[in-house]
C-alpha cells in the first residue's frame, strides 16, 4: 500500500523504492511477493498493483523531455475487435487479449511469442479486459463464461472450467484477480434477470473455492436480480479484504418489481478473499433505474483525510458521484458529484445519493444526467499521490429515459436515448471533491483510461484518437500522437534494460513508446 | 453482515461437473459465422431485439446481397462494420442470412386471423417491425400504423401498397419488393393490428407519439418565447413552420433537445491576415479544418492560425441543466401545434 502525505515528499520518495528497477537474472514468474510489491520490470496484474491507483514511480520520462517521446514498436492483432484489455508484463513478455484471443509479445521488440485462439460461438463479444498470471500460468475468461488456464511459456491449455451458464444470458469479459491461492472471477449479463456473483477458483486444480452472490435467486418475490461483477477488483493485504464493484439491478429501467435499495447492486463490496464472506457493502446507487453499474475501479489509498490518517477507498462512479470511503468499515468520508447529475434529491446520512422518484424512467420521458454510459465507465482512473489528485476520464452527458407498464419487467424494460455528451479529463481533489483542473477531450467522449507517473505525467487519450500526455499539475498537453482509432484501454508503464516504456492501444493495435535510446541518461533516482 | 443468499460453495460442489457440455459447432459455417458475429444483437434465431436491433429474417426481401455485404463491411448507425468477413465466410454468411426459417415463433405476435394475415404477420415481423414495432404500433423510428391517417382512409389498400412498393425516401422508409400476394398479407396484418388497437386502447411498448402528449402547449409557447430563449434563433412561422408535419414523437423530441449533424461555421485567420470562412469540418486541440465555399477541405495546426467557431447549436447544450421535465413536455406540446 502506498501512502499519501502531501507534506512529506521525502517519505513518498522512500516508499517508491519498493518499485525501483531491479535487473533480474532469469524468469521471476509471478508469486505473492511480486503481486504485493511489483517490480519496475513487471505489470503483474490488471491494475499493475493491488491498489488500483495506476500510478507508477518512474521518473525517466518527464515533463521536460516528454517532447522527445517516440514510437518503439507497434503490434498488430489483425483483428476487427478493439483492444480493451490492460496488458500484463511478466519476465519481459506482455500478455493481452481481445475476445477469443490471447497474445504473448516480447515487451522489448513487439515480436509475437505465441497466440492462442479459442472460438466461442456463444456469448457476448463486447470486449475483453485481459489475463491474470500466477506461478507460470495464465488465467483468462471467455465470452462463453469459461475460466481457462494456459502455460505462460507457450499458451497450451492446462484446464478449462465453467464460471457461468452462457445459455442463461451470462458472458465474461473480465481479467481475473489473483489473491494468494485464489483466482477470482466475475460475470456479465444484464439483458436477462440473472444473479450476479463473484466466484473463486483454486489456481492449481481449477476447483471452485467459494461463490458470493450479489443478489437473491431470480424469481424471489420483491427482490432484485443483477449486480454483475465485470471489472477486476482491488485488494488490501493488511485487512485481507477484497474490494469489488457490482453492476446494475434487473429489470434495468423498471424498478417497480424490486422495491428498496436492491442490495448489492450498484454497490462497492468488501469480501474476505479466503471465504467470500461479505465484510461490508456500500450502495453507490440505491434502487438504480438508469443502468449505472458501480463497477468502476475501487482505488485504495492510505493517507490523510481532513488531517486524520485513513485507509481510504475512492471511486468515481458511473452515476456521477465521487465517493471516498473508509475501507476498514465502508463508512462514507465524502460523496460529491463530479459533473452534471440531476437524479438525486440529496445525500443521506450514510453518504449515499437519494434517488429522486420523479427521475425514474416514465412514459413521457425524464431528462437525466448523466446518460446510460455514465459520467465515467470501466476504464481506469489514476490516483497521483504527490498532488492528491484523482484523475478520471469523465463524460458530462444528458439523455431521456422512458418506461411504462407495457415495457414489462424483464431485461431492459424501458428505453433510453442519449441526447448529448462530451469527454473531459477531471483532476479531483480527493479531500474536497473540487475539480482542480479539467481538460476537454471533444464531443462524444473518450474511451481512454488514465495513468500517472511520479515525474508528473498524466497519460490518456481524447475523443478523436489522439494519445495525450498531460502535465499532472495543471492538465496542459505536453505531448500527443494521433493513433488512428479510438483508444479503449488504460495505459501501463514499465522499465526494461533501464528504459521506461509506456504501452497503450487503439483499435486493434498495441503501441510501445519510449525516449530514443541515445537520450536516456543513466541518472540516479 | 453476510446475507442469506451469500453461499459458500466448496470444491466438492464444483459446477464443472454439472450439466454443461460444450455445444458442438454448428454444421453450417454461415450459421457459425452468424452466431459469432451477429447473434449478439440480432438474436440467435435472427429474430432481432426490438426496438434496438432489427430482425434479419427475410432480409432478402429488403436488400440485395450486395447491399447486405456492404452493410456487413461498413456497418450502419450503432452497427459496427466487419471488414474481415470476406471470401468464403462472406458467401456462407450471405447464404445463411438469405435462406432459412420464418419468424412466427420468434415474433411474439401471432396473427389470429386469416391465412392471409398470418403470412403477412411473418413478413411484417421480418421486414417492418424494426421501425413500426412488432405490433405495428410504432417502434424506434417508424410511426404507429394502427393510428396512421393513410391506413385509416385507404379503404382499398392501394395507398398502403404504393407506400410499401415505393417507400418514402424522404422519411427513410425503404421500398419493399413484395409480391402482390405478400403485400396483401402485410396489409391484412396491419388491418388486424388496427382492429386490435381500437379494441384495446393503451398498453403499447416503446415510446409512441401518444406518450408524448402530456404537456401544455400554451406553457410551451411561453417557454419558447421566454425562459427557453428558443425564439432567439427559431420562429414558428419561419424555420419551424410545419415542423410537426415533418417530424413526430420521439424523433421530434430528440431533434428538439439536440439536433444532430448541424453544421457550424468557422472563420480562420492566417498569419498573413487573410481570412477563410467555411463549414467546420474537424477540430481537436491540435488541428482545425473547414470546407470552403467550393467544398474544398483545408486544415491548419491551431497554433499557426486564429479561428472562431460559430456554433448556435450549443444553445441547446446550455439548456440541458435548466430544463424541468415539464418544460420539455410543454415545449413538445407547443411544437406539435406547428403543423
Amino acid at each position: 500500500m502506498k501512502l499519501v502525505n502531501d507534506r512529506s515528499l521525502s517519505l513518498l520518495a522512500g516508499l517508491f523504492l519498493c518499485i525501483c528497477p531491479a535487473l533480474t537474472a532469469g524468469a521471476q514468474g509471478v508469486d505473492d511477493a511480486l503481486l504485493l510489491h511489483p517490480k519496475a520490470d513487471s505489470w503483474p496484474s490488471y491494475h499493475g498493483d493491488y491498489t488500483g491507483q495506476r500510478h507508477v514511480g518512474f521518473t525517466q520520462i518527464t515533463p521536460q523531455n516528454v517532447s522527445d517521446l517516440s514510437l518503439s514498436w507497434v503490434f498488430q492483432t489483425n483483428q476487427q475487435a478493439q483492444i480493451k484489455s490492460s496488458p500484463l508484463l511478466v519476465d519481459g513478455i506482455l500478455y493481452f487479449t481481445v475476445p477469443e484471443h490471447i497474445w504473448a509479445v516480447d515487451a522489448r521488440s513487439g515480436h509475437m511469442i505465441w497466440h492462442y485462439h479459442r472460438p466461442s460461438p456463444k456469448g457476448d463479444h463486447i470486449g475483453h479486459r485481459g489475463v491474470a498470471i500466477y506461478k507460470g500460468w495464465v488465467y483468462t475468461t471467455t465470452p462463453d463464461c469459461h475460466l481457462i488456464s494456459l502455460d505462460a511459456k507457450d499458451g497450451k491449455v492446462r484446464w478449462d472450467k465453467l464460471i457461468a451458464d452462457v445459455d442463461k444470458g451470462y458472458w465474461t469479459t473480465m481479467a481475473p484477480l489473483i489473491v494468494k491461492d485464489h483466482v477470482i472471477t466475475g460475470v456479465s449479463g444484464d439483458l436477462d434477470n440473472l444473479t450476479g456473483y463473484i466466484r473463486s477458483f483454486d489456481p492449481e486444480s481449477g476447483s471452485v473455492q467459494w461463490q458470493w452472490n450479489a443478489t437473491p435467486k431470480a424469481g424471489t418475490p420483491n427482490a432484485t436480480t443483477g449486480g454483475m461483477t465485470w471489472i477486476t477488483g482491488t485488494y488490501d493485504p493488511e485487512l485481507n479484504l477484497l474490494y469489488w464493484g457490482t453492476g446494475n439491478p434487473t429489470p434495468v429501467l423498471n424498478g417497480h418489481t424490486r422495491p428498496g435499495d436492491n442490495l448489492y447492486t450498484c454497490a462497492i463490496v468488501a469480501l474476505n478473499p479466503d471465504t467470500g464472506k461479505l465484510a461490508w457493502g456500500f450502495s453507490a446507487s440505491p434502487h438504480d433505474t438508469h443502468d449505472w453499474d458501480a463497477v468502476e475501479i475501487p482505488v485504495l489509498v492510505d493517507g490523510t483525510f481532513h488531517g486524520k490518517q485513513h485507509k481510504m477507498l475512492m471511486q468515481a462512479s458511473r452515476n456521477g458521484y465521487f465517493f471516498v470511503l473508509d475501507r476498514t468499515n465502508g463508512k462514507s468520508l465524502l460523496t460529491v458529484p463530479f459533473g452534471p447529475v440531476n437524479w438525486a434529491t440529496g445525500i443521506d446520512k450514510d453518504g449515499r445519493p437519494i434517488p429522486d422518484p420523479n427521475k425514474e424512467p416514465a412514459p413521457d420521458g425524464r431528462i437525466i444526467a448523466p446518460d446510460e454510459g455514465g459520467l465515467t465507465n470501466y476504464r481506469s482512473p489514476s490516483f497521483d499521490p504527490k498532488t492528491g489528485l484523482f484523475i478520471v476520464d469523465a463524460h458530462p452527458s444528458w439523455s431521456i429515459y422512458f418506461a411504462k407498464p407495457a415495457d414489462g419487467a424483464y431485461g431492459w424494460a424501458g428505453a433510453d436515448y442519449g441526447v448529448w455528451g462530451k469527454g473531459i479529463i477531471e483532476a479531483i481533489d480527493y479531500q474536497t471533491g473540487k475539480i482542480r483542473w479539467s481538460h476537454e477531450l471533444g464531443d462524444g467522449g473518450s474511451g481512454a483510461g488514465v495513468m500517472t507517473t511520479a515525474s508528473g505525467l498524466t497519460v490518456t487519450g481524447d475523443a478523436h484518437g489522439n494519445m495525450l500526455i498531460l502535465d499532472t499539475s495543471n492538465g496542459k498537453t505536453l505531448w500527443h500522437a494521433g493513433t488512428g482509432a479510438g483508444i479503449q484501454s488504460s495505459p501501463i508503464s514499465y522499465e526494461l534494460d533501464g528504459r521506461q516504456y509506456i504501452v497503450n492501444s487503439s483499435g486493434g493495435l498495441l503501441f510501445a513508446w519510449a525516449l530514443p535510446e541515445g537520450r536516456i541518461h543513466a541518472k540516479g533516482r | 453482515m453476510a446475507l442469506p443468499w451469500a453461499v459458500n460453495v466448496r470444491a466438492a460442489n464444483s459446477p464443472a461437473g454439472q450439466s454443461h457440455t460444450d455445444s458442438p459447432l454448428p454444421k453450417d459455417p454461415g450459421a457459425e459465422s452468424y452466431a459469432k458475429r451477429c447473434a449478439i444483437c440480432h438474436g440467435d434465431l435472427r429474430e432481432g431485439n426490438l426496438p434496438g436491433f432489427p430482425p434479419l429474417l427475410g432480409i432478402s426481401h429488403r436488400m440485395s446481397n450486395d447491399k447486405i455485404a456492404d452493410l456487413i463491411h461498413v456497418g450502419k448507425g450503432r452497427m459496427p462494420g466487419f471488414p474481415a468477413v470476406k471470401d468464403t465466410e462472406l458467401s456462407e454468411l450471405l447464404h445463411f442470412l438469405t435462406t432459412g426459417e420464418s419468424a412466427t415463433t420468434a415474433a411474439g405476435i401471432s396473427a389470429s386471423g386469416s391465412t392471409l394475415s398470418q403470412a403477412g404477420a411473418q413478413l411484417f415481423q421480418q421486414n417492418c417491425a424494426f421501425c413500426h414495432g412488432r405490433d405495428a404500433m410504432g417502434g424506434e423510428t417508424g410511426p404507429d400504423l394502427t393510428q396512421s391517417r393513410l391506413v385509416r382512409k385507404d379503404r382499398t389498400g392501394d395507398e398502403i401498397a404504393k407506400v410499401i412498393h415505393e417507400g418514402r425516401p424522404d422519411n427513410k422508409m425503404p421500398a419493399f419488393n413484395f409480391s402482390e400476394q405478400e403485400t396483401r398479407g402485410v396489409i391484412a396484418f396491419i388491418r388486424e393490428r388496427q382492429a386490435e388497437a381500437v379494441a384495446h386502447p393503451g398498453g403499447r411498448r416503446g415510446v409512441s407519439v401518444e406518450d408524448l402528449q402530456t404537456g401544455n402547449a400554451a406553457a410551451g409557447r411561453r417557454y419558447f418565447e421566454g425562459a427557453g430563449g428558443c425564439s432567439n434563433c427559431h420562429s414558428p412561422t419561419g424555420d419551424l413552420a410545419g415542423i410537426a408535419s415533418r417530424h413526430e414523437g420521439l424523433e421530434l423530441e430528440q431533434r428538439m433537445l439536440y439536433p444532430e449533424n448541424v453544421k457550424s461555421a468557422v472563420k480562420v485567420t492566417l498569419p498573413s491576415g487573410q481570412t477563410i470562412a467555411g463549414t467546420l469540418a474537424y477540430r481537436d486541440e491540435f488541428t482545425v479544418a473547414l470546407r470552403d465555399a467550393n467544398g474544398v477541405y483545408r486544415s491548419w495546426p491551431v497554433k499557426r492560425v486564429r479561428y472562431k467557431v460559430d456554433a448556435p447549436v450549443e444553445a441547446h447544450v446550455d439548456l440541458f441543466p435548466k430544463y424541468t421535465d415539464d418544460d420539455i413536455h410543454n415545449l413538445m406540446a407547443y411544437l406539435q401545434t406547428l403543423r
